[in-house]
């Protein structure tokens, strides 16, 4: 599947640093038309990656090419293109939402009737129309989420960039603006970058992941196939010395984690579930409970920077 | 249905990107300072010196006699513009310290820095702000008292001798207010807070003040001039428009490059400082 879509953004051999800090240490890889998620621990190198993408650094080598322009030498073409939804705080002191999202239209290049015109559209999209007029200071966490989310998609970009943007968030706001996100996405057919630490978000929202860990790129490809069932996974609960039985699997070429509830069991390709009761029965523990499960984006993200096995 | 179904509509009609992509930052900067009643109120009491300046050149003109203590020649307008040095910083304390700081406190910076624009445009459309702000209690009202003195008393100024009037004007009226907007423009991306970055505007030009006073007439140190900012802007006006002010004890030439080098300095300190902005946040 992704290889029928057009990459917007592609890097090749791409060195980032700062100062003597290397930030991004020459990474290869393509951002494709539709969802991806950038992935990493603090330091990966996404806001690094973001920021040479918005033009804002020069690379030390490499190359990159956004919608077929270098970001480092053609910025403005670039960025005309793409909408930032930066993680913090981003307004106008003294701005209402509409002036703001009017104004950030307009500095994106489009003309001021446009811009106002616009703003109130998106706005009204973003669920703020009633409240379009209050100052933006004003507003709660979540409304300034929206008003962020608003001010980037103004001049319909072909390309959003995300950096969490349900940070701050309570649960239900958190499932509106995922929501939003993802209807952008496929009803409105733009692509976007979402840059978050929540798994779970990602998992909702994109099509492709790319996890970045110290500079590199760790782990690549479609949702599907990396969360799909490669390897037999199980959610397993003891009773017992439920070490001894993990260290005998281990031994077989399992690897395993804590689970929400128990243990998670990742077994080599070829051993099902009569493996886990024969190692438990030869050490003379109780399987209470067993259950198939397929491989989510945290095992992807935590076997992508090596954390997954337990000692 | 969810809100979000009210419509989203497609835009693609791009046109190319506009030269003065800096205008909107200074057009909307504008409409929110002059939005508040008492900055209007002190843009009005820094235009009371022209009405003083234009009753003394009305009865100049009925009382000749009177211009022996009043004096409405070039002199006239050079003493006016620095008294409107003062007039221009109190502006640019209350119109514009905040211009750069709040955005750096609100991340607007990065509203604007991921739009097609460059970081000139970014500076040049915060400078344009302050600098409209300086022209219109400086340059503008000089020009107008000028053009009130051709149509009050045209025998007096209608000569080529006094041709250089209107230059002079132009040229201080344009220097105070750059030189001012840029010292306010750096100081105010020293800070995240508007407050801190119009006390610190004003500590220094009063601090500097302040340390002039005391090495120039308590220790006779005639250099000290040059390290007080409004000085050395007096300095031009008094070589520009042949004034006598006591305080003016040094060449313009000096007063001239103390400026030039602080004007240079202050673009430095918002390159460094937009530029950091853009690599750390």
């Amino acid at each position: 599947m992704g290889e029928n879509r057009a990459p917007l953004v592609e890097f090749d051999d791409l060195a980032v640093s700062y100062g003597l800090v290397q930030a991004l240490g020459g990474v290869k890889g393509a951002f494709l038309a539709g969802t991806t998620g950038l992935l990493g621990p603090n330091g990966a190198g996404k806001t690094t990656l973001l920021k040479t993408l918005l033009g804002f650094l020069t690379p030390d080598r490499g190359r990159m090419t956004a919608f077929g322009k270098d970001p480092t030498r053609e910025p403005l073409e670039v960025r005309r293109r793409l909408g930032y939804m930066p993680e913090q705080d981003c307004h106008v002191p003294g701005m209402t939402a509409a002036a703001f999202v009017a104004f950030a239209g307009e500095l994106s290049g489009l003309p001021r009737d446009e811009a106002i015109s616009r703003a109130h559209e998106v706005l009204y999209y973003v669920g703020l129309g009633e409240a379009r007029y209050r100052n933006v200071e004003t507003y709660s966490t979540g409304m300034k989420q929206r008003v962020k989310l608003a001010q980037a998609l103004v001049h319909d970009p072909e390309l959003l960039l995300l950096d969490e943007p349900t940070n701050g968030l309570d649960p239900q706001g958190r499932e509106e603006m995922l929501a939003l996100i993802r209807d952008v996405a496929t009803r409105r057919g733009m692509s976007l970058i979402l840059c978050s630490h929540l798994l779970h978000d990602v998992e909702r929202v994109c099509d492709q992941v790319i996890v970045l860990n110290q500079g590199q790129i760790a782990r690549e490809g479609e949702m599907r196939e990396l969360t799909g069932a490669r390897r037999q996974v199980f959610d397993v609960r003891f009773k017992g010395d439920a070490a001894a039985v993990l260290t005998d699997l281990k031994d077989m070429g399992a690897d395993w984690r804590e689970g929400e509830d128990g243990v998670r069991l990742f077994l080599p390709e070829g051993q099902g579930p009569e493996t886990v009761f024969r190692v438990a029965k030869q050490c003379g523990v109780q399987v209470r409970h067993l259950r198939p499960g397929a491989e989510t984006l945290e095992d992807v993200f935590l076997r992508a920077l090596g954390h997954e096995i337990q000692d | 249905m969810p809100i979000y179904d009210q419509g989203y509509r497609r835009y693609e009609a791009r046109a190319p990107l506009r030269k003065a992509r800096f205008w909107p930052i200074t057009r909307e900067a504008l409409r929110l300072v002059l939005s508040k009643r008492a900055f209007l109120g002190l843009i009005a009491a820094a235009f009371l010196p022209f009405v003083v300046r234009v009753i003394q050149i009305y009865i100049v003109t009925r009382f000749p006699e009177a211009g022996r203590i009043l004096p409405v020649d070039g002199r006239l307008f050079g003493d006016f513009l620095n008294q409107q040095i003062g007039f221009a910083i109190l502006l640019s304390i209350f119109g514009a310290s905040g211009l750069v700081a709040n955005d750096l406190r609100t991340g607007a910076i990065l509203a604007y820095l991921s739009r097609p624009l460059t970081r000139r445009d970014y500076v040049i459309g915060k400078l344009l702000v302050p600098l409209f702000l300086n022209l219109a209690v400086t340059l503008v009202p000089a020009l107008l008292l000028y053009v009130s003195g051709l149509s009050l008393a045209p025998e007096l100024y209608l000569k080529w001798e006094l041709a250089w009037i209107a230059p002079a004007i132009v040229v201080h009226g344009f220097t105070i207010s750059l030189v001012v907007s840029l010292l306010t423009l750096a100081i105010s991306a020293l800070s995240r807070s508007a407050r801190v970055a119009g006390l610190g505007l004003f500590g220094l030009i009063a601090g500097l003040e302040m340390v002039r006073l005391v090495l120039q007439q308590g220790f006779r140190q005639k250099a000290a001039m040059l390290l007080s900012i409004q000085a050395d802007l007096r300095a031009l006006g008094v070589a520009l428009f042949g004034l006598t002010d006591r305080q003016v004890v040094m060449g313009w030439g000096w007063a001239a490059l103390v400026l030039a080098v602080l004007s240079l300095a202050c673009l430095w300190v918002l390159r460094s400082r937009v530029r950091a902005v853009e690599i750390v946040t």
